[in-house]
């Protein structure tokens, strides 16, 4: 019998090269990949939408969201990823799929989506500029200020887009969820995208 | 065209995959076979207003009831389907 060895790998672990790219000087745009998080799909059963309710404020100590929002809690995120239901991002395997199994074990549905998306950060002063190439959605502050969150398409790529909390020179971060399988493909456009801007490209294993 | 999602707010078009006319209704199983017939293959060309489902699969995968004109692409509603989530809006 053949010996398998899995390693965990980043979706971009063949496309992502860190350092400059694109136009010179000072970037406009920069990416920030995400490795190493734990990803859990929380998807309430017929008629138990209140149970999860429940269950996420005793779990996280905020309410999961209902409408198209993140809500940040103290050592995960709670991002709205369609009615009903919602993914938890956080690190280190506290809330991954066995823990967060037996808090919502009569109420919901749970898929593990860890390795099955990639998680791009994306900040810079160019950012809502470059994100306009590829979002049809209005992502101004005043229509969508931190902690909101989309269901949306990019480059016929479903992804899930939310804004976090802002970074210490204030500008704000863009934080996208794709499939694994279209990671490569969506960088290569956001890339493209970004390149006149100047890009800085980096990863992390920080949320 | 853009749909309002009743979950997600007015996005594009290309978010949406049309099914089709959301009037049939299954038949009961007893119903015969030329009700099973119409059911499944029997459509109205509408020229007008129109009920149909749409899938927002490139959203918040939920399936939508729109109502729209078929001749001027107006849409005058959208709810959403029977199924997950359905229970909460509007109630």
């Amino acid at each position: 019998m053949a010996e398998f060895s899995w390693d965990i790998r980043s979706p971009l672990d063949r496309a992502l090269v860190a350092g400059p790219h694109g136009a010179r000087g000072d970037a406009g745009v920069s990416l920030t990949e995400i490795r190493n998080f734990d990803l859990v799909q929380v998807m309430a059963r017929r008629g138990k939408a209140a149970d999860v309710a429940k269950a996420a404020k005793a779990r996280f100590g905020v309410a999961a969201p209902e409408t198209p929002k993140a809500v940040g809690a103290a050592d995960a995120m709670l991002i709205w990823s369609g009615p009903d239901q919602f993914m938890v991002l956080s690190k280190g395997g506290k809330h991954g799929i066995e823990a967060l199994g037996q808090a919502f074990a009569s109420s919901a549905s749970l898929s593990d989506q860890s390795h099955a998306r990639v998680l791009i950060s994306i900040a810079g002063t160019k950012a809502r500029t470059m994100l306009a190439k590829l979002s049809s959605i209005d992502l101004h502050p005043d229509v969508f200020a931190v902690g909101s969150a989309a269901a949306t398409s990019m480059d016929h790529t479903s992804v899930t887009l939310w804004r976090g909390n802002d970074r210490p020179d204030g500008q704000a971060v863009f934080n996208l969820l794709a499939f694994a399988t279209f990671a490569e493909s969506l960088w290569h456009t956001v890339l493209d995208s970004a390149a006149e801007y100047g890009v800085t490209i980096s990863h992390s294993e920080e949320l | 065209m853009r749909i309002t999602c009743p979950f997600c707010g007015e996005r594009e078009l290309g978010e949406f995959t049309y099914l089709g006319d959301a009037k049939p209704v299954r038949p009961a199983a007893d119903a015969g076979e030329d009700a099973v017939y119409d059911y499944v293959y029997l459509r109205d060309n509408i020229a007008g207003v129109m009920s149909e489902n749409w899938y927002h699969g490139g959203g918040c995968r939920a399936w939508l009831k729109v109502t729209r004109n078929t001749l001027t692409h107006e849409i005058s509603a959208v709810e959403p389907a029977a199924g997950a989530g359905a229970a909460k809006v509007g109630a």
